[in-house]
C-alpha cells in the first residue's frame, strides 16, 4: 500500500514538474488557410506573410507545418506567377523561392488539421508533415478563414467547431505535446472560437469579438482582390519592425490593436496563461530564440529560469512615433478602400434575430407547441 | 596438394572481393548538367534542362555518396524501386507545333498534373505496400499530394500497355494537382549545386512558371552490378522543359522572334557548376539542311553556320554537329564567369520556317452525349501529314500496318460498358478482330478500385482517321467523398497512346558518349503521346441540404402545430363576447380556464364576458369534458398498447 502512494506521489510529482518546469526547448508554428478559390487570395496571402515572419525569426522550415488550402501562386488567374503579394506595392513576393508548403488543397481538411495537433497519423507520413512538437516545445497556431459563431469553415465544405479544438488542445496537453500554445485567428467572431479551450499554458488572440466581422485591408486592383486582413496586415506592421534580438512582449503586441484600425476589436484569452503577458517577449512564439544556460555539471537537471532579459513593454519612443506615422497615412487609405465583406453567417444571424425580435409572445407560442406535441406523440404512438 | 588448393580458395574468393570493391569505389559518383535550347515553329522557344546523376554500385549498407541526394537513394533502398518515373506538369503539349516523334518530346511531353510509376524489386505480395509507402515518402520529399495515389482507386497496374512489362509496376496520375515553386524548390535541392550556381541558377521561377508549358521530371533506375555483395547502381535523371514565348518588338508576324538567355530567364549563367562532370548549352535548330555544306571542317564553314544570312548567335559555338534535318551548335560554359556571363542570344535576319516531325496519328480525346445519367469516352486518330514518311511501318502479311497501343485508367465512379466499345477505321465500324490484335480489361469495382483497359490496334497504314468509343454510366458518390469543389466536375486522367512499332532517336553521329544528355537522345525512345484529361460532370448534391430540410421540415411542423393549436383551442364567438363585455366577471371553472390560458399566452387576465354564463358554461364544459375524455381515451390506448408489446 505504502508502494502505489509512493508511486503515486511520484507519478504526480513528475506530472506537476513536466507540466510547469520544463524549459523552454523548440518552437514550433501551425499556420493555416481554410479558405479555398481565388477570390479568398487574402487568407493564403496572410498566412504566407505569418510564415514569411517566423522563418525570418528564427523557426526552421522543418518546424512549420505549412497547410494551405489552394494554389494562388500558380493559379491560371495570377497575374504574377508563382508570386503572391500582401500589398498593392509588391515590394514583397511572400512566395520566395524556397517555400515549403506541407498540406495542400484537398488535404488541408478538419482530420488532417486535428491529427496534426493531435499527431495520430498514419504510419506512412513522413516527418516533415507531422507536428513533432514535445513537452519542451511553443507552438504558434496560425488559422484564417471564414468562420462564425464558434466555428471556422474549412474550403466551404466543413467546419471546425471551438469543441473540436478545444479537445484537441487538451489531448495535445495530456500527451505533452507542448509547453505553451499561442493560437491567433483572423476570422469573423474569433473570439468565440476559443470559449471551450480549459487547458493551462494556452494563450489565445482574436481578430475580433462575438458578432464582429473582420474586414479585408485594400484591394489590390493589379491582382484584382483584396490582398490581406485588417487584424494580420497590423500583426505584420508590428513584427516588420523586428528582430531576432528585439524584446518586445506579448503585451506591446496586443496594445498596439487599434479597434479604430482593425474595425474590429481584437480579443485576448489570458486566463489560461500564466505568465505576465509584459514580460514574455513575442519571440517566445513567433520566434526561434533559446537560451544557453551554462552548468558547471555535464549533466545537471534543468530548471526554469525566469529570463533576465530586460523586456520592453513598451514599444521605444521612436518606434512609437512611426507607428502613429504609419497609422495616419493609412487612415485616408482606409476609408478609401475598406471592403465590406461581411460574413454571410453573421448576416444571417442578424436578421433571423431582427425577426425574432419582432415576433411577440414567443413564449406563449413554444409552449403550446410542446404541450401539443405531447398529446399528438401520445396519439399517433397509440395509433400505431 | 588438394588440401593446399582448398585453404586457398576462401583466400581468392576474399581476394577477388576485395579487388571487386576497389575496382568498384574507384568509379566515382559522376553528375552533369546541360541545357538545350531550341525555336519552335510557332514563335515559342524551348528550353529543356537535363540534369543526370550516376551512383556507382556500392555496398548497400553504409553507403555514403559525394555528390548523390541522400534522399534518393534512401527511397529506393527503403522501398526497392527498380524504376520510378515522377513528373509535374501544367500545360498541355502541342504535338503539332513542338513535335511528336522526337525523343524530346516522347519523353518529356507529360499528362497535366502529377503522373507516376513505379517498379518494385519486392516479391508480388508487397508491391502494394511499397507503392502506398512510397507515395506518401515523395508527398513528403515534393510538397504534393501524391499521397492520394496510395488508395486503390487510384492507381492500376498496367501488364503491357504502357510500355514496360512488369507485372510489379503500378501507375497513377493525379490531373488535379497544382505545381508551383514549392515543387519545384526540392527537385532542385536534390542537385549538388542547388540553383546556386551552374544552368540550374537561369530558373528564374516567375519565368518558368510564367510559359505556357512546364514540365518537371524525375527519372531514376537502378543498375545490377552483377557482382555479389555489392547492391546496385543509381542513375537519377532531373529534366525541366519550358516553353516560353519571347518577348518581341517587332511587328513582322512571320519573322521569328530573336531571344537570348537573359531575356527569357532574365537571368545569365555565370560559370559552370563545379561539381559537375560536364556543362553544356545546346541550341537546336531543326529544318536547315539542303544549303549548308555537308562538311563543316574549315573555320570559314564552321563560321557560315552561326553567323550567316539567317540568323546570328551572339556566341562562338565549341562545335557544330549535324543530324539529318538538324543542327547541333555545343557551347560549353565552363569559360563564362561573373566578369564575363554566358549569355547565349539567337537573333533572326529573315523570316524562316519549318515544321517539326509528328507522331504517325495525332490523338485527341473528347466526350460524348449530354446529361448526369451517361456518356460515351471517344478517342480519335488521325493520320498526319509526315506518316508516310515515317519508318516502323510493319508489313505483315502483305498488309502494311501501323499498331498503335492504348492504355487508359478509369476512375470508378465513371462505370464504363466495355461491351459497348465501338471502333471505326475511316468512319467504318470495323469488328474487333480485324483492328483489334490485343485487348485487357480489368472492370472497376466500385470505391475498391479503378477500371483499366489497354487495347493494341493494328490499323492499316492508309489510314485516315480511327475512332474508339466507349460507353459509360455515372455513378454516384457518397456525401463524404465529394470534393469540396465538386461542381467544378472530376478528372479522367490523361489516355496513353504509344506506337510500339515506332521508335524516335537523335543520333548526332557523335561517338564520344560523354554527353547524357546526347547519349539519351541516341537511345531508341518509344513514340508515346498523352491524351487531353477530361472533365465529367457528375450529379453533385446540394450541400445545403441537410440544412434545407431541417428548415422545411420544422415549418412544417409549426403550420402544422399551430393550425391545430388554432383549431383545438381558440372560440372565436367567445372571444367577440370577451370584447364586447369587457369588465364584467365570471366564476369558477370558466376562470380558472382563463386564468391558465393567460399563464400559458404570458397576457394579463382578460375578464370574460358574462353573456348567459350557464349557456357557455355548460358548452365549455362539454367541449372539455370531450377533450378529456379524448386524451384519457388515447392515454388509455397507449397504456395498453405498450403493455401489450
Amino acid at each position: 500500500m505504502k508502494i502505489v502512494i509512493l508511486v503515486m506521489l511520484l507519478c504526480y510529482s513528475f506530472a506537476f514538474s513536466s507540466g510547469d518546469t520544463t524549459i523552454h526547448t523548440n518552437n514550433w508554428a501551425v499556420l493555416v488557410c481554410t479558405s479555398r478559390f481565388w477570390f479568398n487570395y487574402r487568407h493564403m496571402a496572410n498566412t504566407l506573410s505569418l510564415y514569411r515572419t517566423v522563418k525570418r525569426l528564427g523557426i526552421p522550415d522543418e518546424r512549420i507545418i505549412l497547410m494551405l488550402a489552394d494554389d494562388m501562386a500558380c493559379n491560371a488567374r495570377n497575374e504574377y506567377p508563382a508570386q503572391v503579394f500582401n500589398n498593392e506595392n509588391h515590394k514583397l513576393n511572400l512566395y520566395g523561392d524556397n517555400v515549403e508548403v506541407d498540406y495542400r488543397g484537398y488535404e488541408v481538411t478538419v482530420e488532417n488539421f486535428l491529427r496534426v495537433l493531435t499527431g495520430r497519423h498514419e504510419n506512412a507520413v513522413p516527418r516533415s508533415k507531422r507536428l513533432l512538437s514535445d513537452e519542451g516545445s511553443h507552438i504558434l497556431l496560425y488559422m484564417t478563414g471564414h468562420g462564425g459563431d464558434e466555428f471556422l469553415k474549412f474550403q466551404d465544405a466543413e467546419e471546425l467547431q471551438s469543441h473540436d479544438l478545444a479537445d484537441a488542445v487538451k489531448q495535445m496537453k495530456e500527451k505533452r505535446r507542448f509547453k505553451e500554445l499561442m493560437i491567433m485567428v483572423d476570422t469573423c467572431q474569433a473570439a468565440t472560437l476559443f470559449n471551450q479551450l480549459q487547458s493551462p499554458g494556452v494563450l489565445a488572440i482574436g481578430s475580433s469579438l462575438k458578432g464582429e466581422n473582420s474586414y479585408s485591408h485594400h484591394l489590390d486592383s493589379d491582382v484584382g482582390v483584396s490582398v490581406v486582413d485588417r487584424f494580420t496586415y497590423y500583426t505584420l506592421a508590428f513584427f516588420e519592425r523586428l528582430n531576432i534580438y528585439d524584446n518586445a512582449s506579448l503585451n506591446s503586441l496586443f496594445r498596439s490593436y487599434d479597434p479604430k484600425l482593425l474595425m474590429s476589436t481584437a480579443y485576448y484569452r489570458t486566463d489560461l496563461y500564466q505568465p505576465h503577458l509584459a514580460e514574455v517577449p513575442v519571440t517566445n512564439f513567433f520566434g526561434s530564440v533559446m537560451e544557453t544556460i551554462h552548468t558547471d555539471s555535464v549533466y545537471k537537471a534543468f530548471s526554469s529560469k525566469t529570463s533576465n532579459n530586460k523586456i520592453n513593454s513598451e514599444m521605444p519612443v521612436n518606434q512609437l512615433s512611426e507607428h502613429d506615422e504609419l497609422q495616419k497615412a493609412n487612415i485616408p487609405n482606409d476609408e478609401l478602400k475598406t471592403e465590406k465583406q461581411k460574413c454571410p453567417y453573421t448576416q444571417m444571424r442578424v436578421d433571423l434575430h431582427e425577426k425574432l425580435e419582432k415576433f411577440e409572445n414567443v413564449d406563449t407560442v413554444v409552449n403550446l407547441g410542446i404541450a401539443v406535441m405531447v398529446f399528438v406523440v401520445m396519439i399517433s404512438s397509440s395509433l400505431l | 596438394m588438394a588440401s593446399l588448393i582448398r585453404s586457398w580458395i576462401p583466400l581468392l574468393i576474399l581476394q577477388s572481393f576485395l579487388v571487386a570493391i576497389a575496382f568498384g569505389s574507384k568509379e566515382a559518383e559522376e553528375f552533369s548538367e546541360a541545357l538545350l535550347l531550341k525555336p519552335l515553329p510557332d514563335r515559342k522557344v524551348l528550353a529543356h534542362f537535363h540534369f543526370e546523376n550516376r551512383a556507382p554500385p556500392s555496398n548497400s549498407h553504409g553507403r555514403h555518396h559525394h555528390l548523390f541526394p541522400k534522399a534518393i537513394s534512401q527511397l529506393v533502398q527503403k522501398f526497392r524501386v527498380k524504376e520510378m518515373e515522377l513528373s509535374f506538369t501544367q500545360g498541355r503539349w502541342n504535338h503539332e507545333h513542338w513535335g511528336g516523334f522526337d525523343p524530346l518530346s516522347s519523353m518529356n511531353a507529360k499528362p497535366v498534373g502529377v503522373e507516376l510509376w513505379a517498379v518494385f524489386d519486392v516479391p508480388q505480395s508487397q508491391v502494394d505496400t511499397s507503392w502506398k509507402n512510397l507515395t506518401h515518402a515523395l508527398s513528403g520529399l515534393f510538397c504534393a499530394s501524391i499521397n492520394f495515389l496510395e488508395s486503390s482507386t487510384s492507381y492500376a497496374a498496367p501488364t503491357w500497355g504502357f510500355g514496360t512489362n512488369s507485372d510489379k509496376l503500378r501507375y497513377g496520375s493525379l490531373p488535379r494537382e497544382a505545381v508551383c515553386t514549392e515543387n519545384l524548390t526540392p527537385w532542385l535541392k536534390l542537385l549538388p549545386c542547388r540553383d546556386k550556381d551552374g544552368i540550374s541558377a537561369l530558373m528564374n521561377r516567375p519565368s518558368v512558371y510564367r510559359g505556357f508549358y512546364h514540365s518537371q521530371r524525375l527519372h531514376l533506375s537502378t543498375v545490377e552490378s552483377g557482382q555479389e555483395g555489392l547492391g546496385s547502381g543509381i542513375v537519377l535523371e532531373q529534366t525541366l522543359t519550358v516553353v516560353l514565348q519571347p518577348e518581341t518588338t517587332s511587328v513582322e508576324t512571320n519573322m521569328q522572334p530573336s531571344w537570348s538567355l537573359s531575356s527569357l530567364f532574365g537571368r545569365k549563367v555565370v560559370g559552370s557548376c563545379v561539381l559537375a562532370k560536364s556543362s553544356n548549352v545546346y541550341l537546336q535548330l531543326e529544318g536547315r539542311l539542303g544549303h549548308e555544306s555537308k562538311n563543316v571542317d574549315t573555320e570559314i564553314e564552321a563560321h557560315k553556320l552561326w553567323k550567316n544570312a539567317d540568323f546570328d548567335l551572339s556566341l562562338k559555338p565549341d562545335r557544330v554537329l549535324r543530324e539529318s534535318s538538324s543542327l547541333l551548335f555545343i557551347f560549353d560554359i565552363d569559360k563564362s564567369s561573373d566578369s564575363e556571363p554566358f549569355d547565349l542570344g539567337l537573333t533572326w535576319k529573315l523570316p524562316s520556317k519549318w515544321s517539326c516531325q509528328q507522331a504517325p496519328l495525332q490523338a485527341t480525346r473528347f466526350l460524348m452525349g449530354s446529361g448526369n445519367e451517361r456518356g460515351a469516352i471517344a478517342i480519335l486518330l488521325k493520320a498526319t501529314e509526315s506518316q508516310e514518311k515515317l519508318p516502323g511501318r510493319v508489313v505483315t502479311d502483305g498488309r502494311c500496318t501501323i499498331k498503335a497501343n492504348i492504355f487508359q485508367i478509369f476512375p470508378w465512379y465513371v462505370k464504363v460498358y466495355y461491351h459497348t466499345l465501338q471502333i471505326f477505321v475511316d468512319q467504318q465500324q470495323k469488328t474487333d478482330c480485324e483492328v483489334l490484335k490485343k485487348i485487357n480489361v480489368s472492370p472497376s469495382t466500385d470505391k475498391v478500385s479503378s477500371g483499366m483497359l489497354e487495347m493494341m490496334l493494328e490499323l492499316p497504314c492508309e489510314v485516315k482517321s480511327a475512332a474508339i468509343s466507349i460507353e459509360y454510366d455515372k455513378g454516384f458518390l457518397h456525401i463524404d467523398e465529394y470534393p469540396p469543389d465538386a461542381n467544378q466536375g472530376f478528372d479522367i486522367p490523361s489516355a496513353l497512346i504509344s506506337f510500339p512499332s515506332h521508335h524516335a532517336s537523335l543520333d548526332f553521329q557523335e561517338e564520344l558518349s560523354k554527353s547524357p544528355l546526347l547519349s539519351s537522345f541516341k537511345e531508341k525512345s518509344l513514340v508515346r503521346s498523352y491524351t487531353e484529361v477530361l472533365l465529367v460532370p457528375l450529379t453533385t448534391p446540394d450541400f445545403s441540404m441537410p440544412y434545407n430540410v431541417i428548415t422545411i421540415t420544422c415549418t412544417i411542423f409549426a403550420l402544422y402545430f399551430g393550425s391545430l393549436l388554432n383549431v383545438l383551442r381558440r372560440r372565436i364567438g367567445e372571444e367577440e363576447r370577451f370584447l364586447k363585455s369587457q369588465g364584467k366577471k365570471t366564476f369558477g371553472l370558466k376562470q380558472l380556464l382563463s386564468r391558465l390560458t393567460a399563464k400559458i399566452r404570458g397576457r394579463p387576465i382578460e375578464p370574460p364576458s358574462s353573456d348567459s354564463p350557464a349557456a357557455q358554461s355548460s358548452f365549455l364544459s362539454s367541449k372539455l369534458i370531450f377533450k378529456i375524455i379524448l386524451v384519457a381515451g388515447a392515454a388509455a390506448a397507449w397504456q395498453y398498447f405498450s403493455t401489450d408489446n
